[in-house]
């Protein structure tokens, strides 16, 4: 038992306290929680669900224009704003969070209603007409994003300046902000994966018509399923816009590319449809791609492509996949070890 | 269960992440010994690639140069020059990151600008944060000059500026034809990023003062592959001027389709010709097309580095291999004035050579260089060029003109 309190606490100190013992990289890691974030709610449809989604990255783009526009438009007309900065200096600590707090508020409303709306829509197509119609909608998001000149179209837009002098280093800010969101996200997922609803979307994963059959109401759990992905990307987007500071729409919003092909890489990666494996594969993703790009400059994109393919190759289950596989006891599953033979009660 | 196990490989991924990404840290810092130490995240992959490289090749150049000519001199002592690359992969997000890891982990203190203004765009609320000064050749977006940045400077003239030039000619034109300029008609398709925006702002603003009519106003997508839809329209509407402007992949393609399509229009004013090289990928095809530089060879130009304008042309020819588009003088240019004004400061301190910046009054092969309170250099113009006979001819503003415009172009 006190074993156990052990390693919670190493866990615990470990997480609050990494940035502090590397400050330099701090926002990396506060990227690295990010990355989680983007697995876990991926394996809500991808892994648990069987849907494979890439348009997930919708929410976490929509989330960041909500966010962005609602901090902007609180203490700002457009024009004093564009001449600004992002209120460079002008914009204080109470300020500055009134405004983050109300806009991921409001992009979290946002995201979660327009995932019921799509998901009603689109959650009636299965397979492979379901992930090229949730691709689509990455790629419109980001086109019309790039339109509306109100969020200032192709040109960007500019998040308020951090106060760093009344709220202290962003870096930290932002890295407990990331580390509170994936944390959330697991525990709110290994809660609901535990009890009705896990069975239920673990039911559509297996069989979607035999679960129907059984009485289970399949478009009201899929439904569910995505609203939960859209409402931690909500709020993972509204604060990743403050964090890079500049939003392009096909770039940082709906970067359907990069960390929308990322979420379902690193899903797959640590294990899809486990609870650990998400997280494990976005850290060892990440981690792996800065080394990349630190280490193999000029051929980082080789070597990624190439740790996809191994991926895939070697561990077409995951990481975790591979050591249940390999060794089942550590993940607590019950060998038997005993020959057939000597089972054999006389 | 199950979960508690899975403990024991978490903080072991922990320390792995810890020790590998910490490790490089304490190789770079702002000045390691008798080096200063630039950092730039610039385009090395993605669709900016080629942009990014005759960025790199501009600032390794200047690089090499300043260090063959004895380095940089502050309080007395004499150091060489370096600079730390990374690759931004042509996203803004990733250039963001970037700068913070040049500033956090690699303790860079000086900061040389990206390929792009919307990376630039990315990259300066960073630099700003910091107080890490920024010069930049190839963010030229006026966006990046109104919003009191102190910390930024930039070398080249702003993208409002590159095309609206264009516009006067065509209103020259019409009056010598006995037109008024009102009647022009214009055609506008640019590229929706940042810079192509501005781009259009300028054309617009010019227009707009000469009451001339926009037939066509489209935006194009970012990814760069078709614009037979414009182009179609610009067949049916007959504008006197087209404007495209999408980087080197536009610049490309204009050129590319209209002569597929066989599309006349009096005047076609574009973006970027040098570098896409477009008379070395169309010659016949590209003829009397207008181009906006920020810089030509044939000016006159010089300082005690490179020499004349014609100098760095044939050097950097010699170096690379290939002659430089204005987007390697400028950025050239920008370790020039960073140079400047490290010495000028006489120190290290960030403050004091944000101030040096501030006060640059230098003249360089690529132009005078000097500052506005915005941090954008108003001392040097804009150049449209055309092309004739596989060469570029200056036309335009008048005192740089080496020959009159041809106008209309010759049908196709």
């Amino acid at each position: 038992m006190i074993h156990r309190y052990i390693k919670w606490g190493v866990l615990i100190v470990l997480a609050l306290g990494a940035p502090v013992l590397m400050p330099a990289i701090k926002t990396q890691l506060a990227m690295l929680m990010l990355m989680i974030t983007f697995a876990l709610t991926w394996d809500i449809m991808g892994g648990q669900m069987g849907y494979n989604s890439f348009g997930n990255i919708v929410f976490f783009g929509v989330g960041m224009y909500v966010t962005a526009v609602i901090q902007r438009d609180m203490f700002f007309t457009a024009e004093e704003y564009e001449t600004m900065a992002g209120a460079l200096g002008a914009i204080d600590g109470t300020d500055y969070l009134t405004g983050l707090v109300i806009g991921l508020a409001a992009s979290i409303v946002v995201c979660v209603v327009l995932a019921a709306i799509l998901g009603a829509g689109i959650l009636k197509l299965r397979g492979h007409y379901f992930a090229i119609c949730t691709l689509g909608l990455g790629i419109a998001a980001a086109e019309i994003a790039g339109g509306i000149d109100y969020i200032g179209a192709g040109s960007g837009l500019v998040t308020p300046t951090f106060p760093n002098e009344y709220l202290g280093d962003r870096g930290y800010f932002f890295y407990y902000y990331f580390l509170v969101l994936a944390v959330v996200a697991f525990l709110v997922l290994s809660w609901l994966y535990r009890g009705q609803f896990g069975l239920a979307i673990n039911a559509i994963r297996d069989d979607e018509d035999k679960a129907e059959a059984m009485g289970i109401h399949t478009t009201r759990y899929k439904t569910m399923a995505w609203c939960i992905s859209a409402f931690f990307l909500a709020l993972a987007g509204g604060a990743m816009g403050n964090l890079v500071g500049f939003i392009d729409p096909s770039e940082v919003a709906f970067a359907g590319a990069t960390y929308g092909v990322w979420m379902v890489l690193m899903a797959i990666l640590g294990g899809k449809g486990t609870i650990w494996g998400p997280v494990i594969g976005a850290a060892v993703f990440h981690i792996m791609q800065e080394l990349f790009w630190t280490y193999l400059f000029g051929w980082q994109r080789v070597a990624l492509g190439a740790l996809i393919i191994a991926i895939v190759v070697f561990f077409p289950e995951g990481i975790m996949g591979f050591v249940r596989a390999r060794w089942p006891e550590l993940l607590g599953h019950k060998v038997d070890h005993q020959t057939p033979e000597s089972r054999i009660v006389p | 269960m199950k979960i508690m196990r899975m403990f024991k490989a978490l903080p072991m991924i922990w320390a792995v992440f810890a020790v590998m990404l910490a490790a490089p840290l304490p190789a770079m810092a702002k000045v390691d010994g008798d080096t200063i130490i630039f950092g730039a995240a610039v385009s090395f992959t993605g669709k900016y690639s080629t942009n990014g490289k005759h960025t790199k090749n501009g600032y390794d150049l200047a690089v090499e140069r300043i260090n063959a000519n004895g380095g940089v001199t502050v309080d007395g002592k004499s150091y060489q020059i370096a600079i730390q690359y990374y690759d931004d992969e042509s996203t803004p997000a990733r250039a963001a990151q970037l700068a913070e890891k040049l500033i956090q982990q690699d303790g860079i203190q000086f900061v040389l600008g990206p390929y792009g203004s919307g990376l630039t765009k990315a990259i300066a609320p960073v630099t700003e944060k910091y107080k890490i000064p920024m010069v930049e050749g190839n963010g030229a977006s006026r966006s990046l000059f109104n919003k009191g940045y102190k910390y930024l400077f930039a070398v080249l003239s702003t993208s409002e500026q590159y095309l609206a030039e264009a516009i006067n000619l065509a209103a020259e034109q019409a009056k010598k034809d006995g037109r008024d300029p009102s009647s022009v008609t214009v055609a506008i398709a640019v590229e929706n990023d940042p810079f192509s925006q501005d781009i259009r702002a300028g054309v617009v603003d010019d227009a707009n003062k000469w009451g001339m009519k926009i037939v066509i106003d489209d935006k194009l997508p970012k990814e760069l592959n078709d614009m037979t839809a414009t182009l179609t329209k610009v067949k049916a509407l007959k504008p006197d001027v087209l404007v495209v402007s999408g980087h080197s992949k536009g610049a490309v393609l204009v050129v590319r389709q209209i002569n597929e399509m066989r599309v006349n229009v009096p005047m076609l004013a574009i973006t970027h010709c040098e570098a896409a090289d477009v008379i070395g990928k169309f010659a016949e095809g590209a003829e009397h097309t207008l181009c906006a530089t920020q810089w030509t060879e044939t000016m006159s130009y010089q300082d005690d580095d490179f020499g004349t304008a014609m100098d760095y042309y044939n050097d950097f020819n010699s170096i690379y291999g290939y002659y430089p588009p204005y987007q390697a003088a400028e950025s050239t240019a920008s370790v020039q004035v960073f140079v400047d004004a490290i010495e000028r400061a006489g120190s290290f301190d960030t403050e004091a050579i944000r101030s040096a910046l501030a006060a640059t009054d230098l003249m360089t092969f690529y132009g005078p260089v000097k500052f506005t309170e915005a941090g954008n250099n108003m001392a040097k113009p804009m150049v449209l060029r055309q092309i004739r006979d596989g060469k570029y001819v200056a036309v335009a503003p008048s005192r740089f003109a080496s020959e009159p415009v041809v106008y209309p172009r010759p049908d196709l």
